[in-house]
């Protein structure tokens, strides 16, 4: 049998016979039985782009920071104006979705970014 | 077609932005900006005569309002060219231009918090202007001057409306 968990599709066959049940997944074995139950690894999946135990503002496209309003040090609210970042004739003001200290800007007015670029980050 | 209509105001696109719950498609016009901008801060002359609008954008993916950013261009210049006996030309990414003058300035803005919270686009379009400052005469010219006669800028206004929606819905496709 197939199971589709997000994007992937794992092979699946189940086996129950003498008290034990044993799952196979993409070829790997796993037995659960009365009184011993082996350990379970859980397959990779796919984690977003982004790390969510890191406080970080990402670039959400290509383009130049045309004006930054913080600076190292700073404590920021949600919602809090951040920097500005130009693209083509679209001016993006990008807003805080996190609450902390900035712990580091990483970007300069006039320089260019590219997309998931780490803009900021907070402690 | 929602329309706040303004006889005088800073400029369409602080409005749109001052707004509590922005309605999607809303318009915001004025006869007159007193602050109209370009890109880069640079100021936009917005006397009596030209269309000078907002529109609040639907929330949608940053990639397909940059991509509606620079084909309004090709609605506004598609616009003038059903309309008038006029040939305008796109300059890239999204300035109109006529016989080699800017005839419409188009900048859009977002408020992005991880994803796009916001959206309103810009459009300065010279319709009615009868004449341009002297440091703008070389560069800017109006439907008017071209033309020799005045156009009807609500007409205009609800076709490039009418073409941002469309634009829109053929890009999410």
């Amino acid at each position: 049998m197939k199971i589709k968990i997000g994007e992937k599709v794992y092979e699946v066959e189940i086996f129950d016979s003498e008290g034990e049940v044993k799952i196979i997944v993409n070829g790997k074995e796993f037995v659960f039985g009365k009184e011993k139950e082996k350990e379970i690894s859980i397959p990779q999946i796919s984690l977003p782009k982004r790390d969510f135990s890191k406080k970080e503002i990402l670039a959400p496209i290509d383009g130049i920071i045309s004006e930054i309003f913080i600076k190292e040090g700073d404590f920021v609210k949600k919602n809090q104006k951040l920097l500005f970042l130009s693209s083509m004739k679209m001016e993006n003001e990008i807003v805080s979705d996190l609450e902390g200290k900035i712990k580091e800007v990483l970007v300069k007015k006039g320089q260019k970014v590219k997309k998931d670029e780490v803009l900021i980050k907070l402690i | 077609m929602r329309i706040i209509e303004f006889e005088k105001i800073d400029s369409t696109q602080i409005f749109a932005k001052s707004l509590k719950t922005p309605k999607t498609w809303t318009v915001i016009l004025a006869r007159e900006q007193t602050a109209g901008r370009g890109r880069g801060g640079n100021f936009w002359y917005s006397p009596q005569g030209g269309l000078y609008f907002s529109v609040i954008l639907p929330k949608s993916k940053i990639e397909d309002l940059q991509t509606l950013n620079i084909l309004a261009a090709f609605i506004v210049a598609r616009a003038i060219k059903e309309n008038f006996d006029l040939e305008p030309m796109i300059k890239l990414p999204n300035d109109v231009l006529i016989n080699g003058k800017k005839v419409c300035g188009i900048l859009t803005k977002n408020i992005i918090q991880r994803e796009v919270k916001f959206s309103a686009m810009g459009i300065g379009l010279n319709t009615n202007i009868e004449k341009f400052p002297k440091d703008l005469e070389k560069i800017a010219t109006s439907l008017k001057i071209e033309l020799g006669k005045e156009v009807d800028n609500k007409k205009i206004l609800e076709q490039i409306v009418k073409g941002l929606k469309e634009q829109l819905r053929t890009i999410r496709e």
